[in-house]
């Protein structure tokens, strides 16, 4: 119980001031959990580890939970993993019962929450003890499962797999580093650019850029027309909630939040898997769905479960093994190492302190978020209406500061944005997928060292597969992650042809 | 001959050479995979680069060119004024506080729909107080490095 005593006044206000501003970003829609963390991130550089970490999963925990208000008024999800809350959300709202399906929501969400940091507090040292054991080769395969999972169940396999590798290509632009064991040569650039990138591009403005300066890029495109959606439906005229409501939901609570929590695990997969896939196994598997997608509440508890327990889902590979589970995620890895935080196999370990401050200020993030929405969430309807033409520009201006000063003023790292910024919106043009590049990306650079390095002491490729148990292992999970993707993209052809034909 | 074949797989690595080992492999696979995807989707690529051209040179119904090419426009204006004025200022975070405020201003202005007083009112307190507060806040409470 040492840890508490790192807690302070000013953790409990972070993360409230966290879980309020993630909220507000959720809500917004075409804002997302990712976007609020990016644009607040310059905050964390003058906090300390404790506090930092109370602001970002507050972020985290609010900005998830904040999608289902537009997702639930507006029909519009705020954050893609909301996307089933529309179903039965907003003819609920239709219906005059807003404020029942916010609060049905936000139950479902604390639920979620709570259940996923349950598993991440019991499941990642776990994970952790056993990737220790891990040399080079299994840290290198590890990598490679990760990118073959992410890849294979991206929307098109191929283009899937070709964003893995430009990912990990552009990672690789800078110097082979001398305190990773190379050469300190520099590669894949030239000359002239060696100036701006001796090493590399950094993380976190290629982050803020492809997730911040994108999404403004892609509305501005659009132009804005009917910028600021008023809601025109009211949130109390209907039957008001009660806990009644979940009477009997225990199963589908349960089933949803493990659902979500395992699809939070695997690297890359987005959140709107996770509520699709608990959305249908609510539908196949309760005893009554007929309502499911006209306003049942067992819809939105689905839905709502799954997308929280991402958070602590995400979070498990992240602490455990190094590989981030989300796009979220991937941006707390770079604040962490701005903290000077390593995140691998040895970080539970050796820094028990921050791993319980960490589960401490998830719970609490979740609480915060379940108190501040189910109490306020008539004024947080209102968020919906304030007009991206002054929300925008500020955050162009907070992507700036967050580039800018994370490696103490450098401008190449604000320019990093817009090149990253332009280069996202044009690749989500031509169909390359942005969050297996990302994940590439961050994973690149360790994948090079363990890749030479395996070679370098053993000095065949067939220690790959011979090295160890484990070893072998991970080769089937790489060969049935393949299999698996192959299997349901032929059974979905097979469905598309049969409904062609009748 | 279990041997000779085992050799197939046998690497060796000169240091000197090490830094461009991993990044080989990688641009091979990238070009490979480009060019498999080029292939498969040889069909679509003209129409979808005909397309493309044609909004980006004349505008369609889902390409609004004055905003998009806009925001990239004072997007670089502003990265670049700022560096510039910030070197005037240096370790002041000027550079970043005089650019912000007209730079938030004109992108609010081109992003409105319309042009009313009361909007433009909103507009303009906004781009002063943002970058205030922001400039204020970092730069001075959390000494920040800013521009």
């Amino acid at each position: 119980m040492e840890f508490l005593s790192y807690l302070s006044p000013m953790f409990f206000v972070l993360i409230v001031a966290g879980a309020l501003v993630g909220v507000i970003f959720g809500a917004i829609p075409g804002m997302t959990a990712t976007m609020a963390v990016a644009v607040c991130l310059p905050l964390t550089y003058a906090l300390d580890l404790t506090n930092g970490l109370a602001l970002l999963l507050g972020l985290y925990v609010g900005g998830i939970s904040g999608g289902m208000v537009p997702a639930v008024l507006l029909n519009i999800p705020g954050t893609p993993s909301s996307i089933t809350t529309t179903f039965d959300g907003y003819p609920m709202a239709k219906k005059g019962e807003g404020e029942r399906a916010l609060k049905i929501s936000i139950v479902a969400s604390l639920f979620g929450g709570l259940f996923s940091a349950g598993v991440l507090f019991y499941f990642a040292p776990l994970l952790a003890d056993f990737a220790i054991k891990f040399s080079y080769v299994e840290k290198f395969l590890i990598i490679f499962l990760a990118l073959t999972v992410i890849a294979s169940l991206t929307k098109n396999m191929l283009m899937g797999i070709f964003s893995g590798v430009l990912g990990v290509w552009l990672s690789l632009i800078g110097t082979y580093e001398i305190t990773d064991g190379g050469n300190g040569e520099t590669r894949l650039m030239f000359d002239f650019m060696e100036y701006y990138l001796v090493s590399g591009f950094s993380l976190l403005p290629v982050l803020i850029g492809i997730f911040g300066i994108t999404t403004i890029l892609q509305d501005a495109e659009k132009g804005f027309k009917g910028d600021a959606a008023s809601p025109t439906i009211k949130l109390t005229t209907g039957s008001r909630f009660s806990f009644n409501v979940f009477k009997g939901q225990l199963t589908n609570l349960v089933r949803s939040s493990s659902i979500g929590t395992f699809v939070g695990m695997l690297p890359g997969v987005g959140g709107s898997a996770a509520s699709v896939l608990a959305y249908t196994q609510e539908k196949n598997f309760s005893r009554d769905s007929s309502q499911m997608g006209n306003g049942a509440p067992q819809g939105l508890v689905a839905s709502e479960s799954s997308n929280n327990a991402l958070t602590g889902g995400a979070l498990v590979p992240l602490l455990s093994l190094g590989i981030p589970g989300d796009s979220t995620t991937a941006i707390l890895i770079g604040a962490f190492t701005l903290q000077g935080i390593q995140v691998g196999p040895l970080f539970i370990g050796d820094n028990l302190d921050t791993w319980y401050i960490m589960i401490a200020a998830l719970v609490l993030a979740n609480l915060v978020m379940f108190g501040i929405m189910f109490f306020a969430i008539r004024y947080i309807a209102k968020v919906i209406e304030v007009p991206k033409h002054i929300l925008y520009p500020i955050i162009v201006m907070m992507c700036v500061v967050g580039a800018y000063a994370i490696n103490y003023g450098i401008m190449f790292d604000v320019w990093t944005l817009l090149i990253f910024g332009v280069f996202g919106y044009i690749a989500t043009k031509v169909g390359i997928e942005l969050v297996p590049l990302i994940i590439g990306f961050i994973l690149g650079g360790s994948a090079e060292v363990y890749f030479v390095k395996s070679l370098e002491s053993y000095g065949t490729l067939t220690v790959f597969f011979t090295k160890s148990p484990i070893a072998v292992f991970l080769w089937a999970l790489i060969v049935l992650s393949l299999a698996f993707s192959i299997y349901i993209r032929l059974r979905a052809r097979k469905k598309e042809s049969l409904a062609s034909y009748s | 001959m279990e041997s000779q074949f085992l050799s197939l797989f046998e690497v060796s690595i000169a240091f000197e050479e090490s830094h461009l080992f991993f990044p080989r492999i990688v641009t091979w696979v990238l070009l490979g995979l480009f060019a498999l995807i080029v292939l498969i989707k040889a069909k679509k690529v003209t129409p979808a680069l005909r397309r493309a051209g044609q909004a980006v040179m004349h505008g369609n119904e889902g390409f609004d060119r004055k905003r998009f090419f806009g925001t990239i426009f004072l997007i670089v204006i502003y990265f670049y004024l700022m560096a510039v004025v910030g070197n005037v200022f240096p370790n002041t975070g000027y550079g970043f506080l005089f650019v912000s405020i007209p730079f938030i201003f004109v992108l609010s202005v081109l992003y409105v729909e319309e042009k009313t007083k009361k909007n433009l009112l909103v507009i303009a307190i906004n781009a002063v107080v943002a970058p205030v507060l922001a400039w204020y806040v970092l730069s001075q409470l959390f000494r920040i490095t800013l521009p």
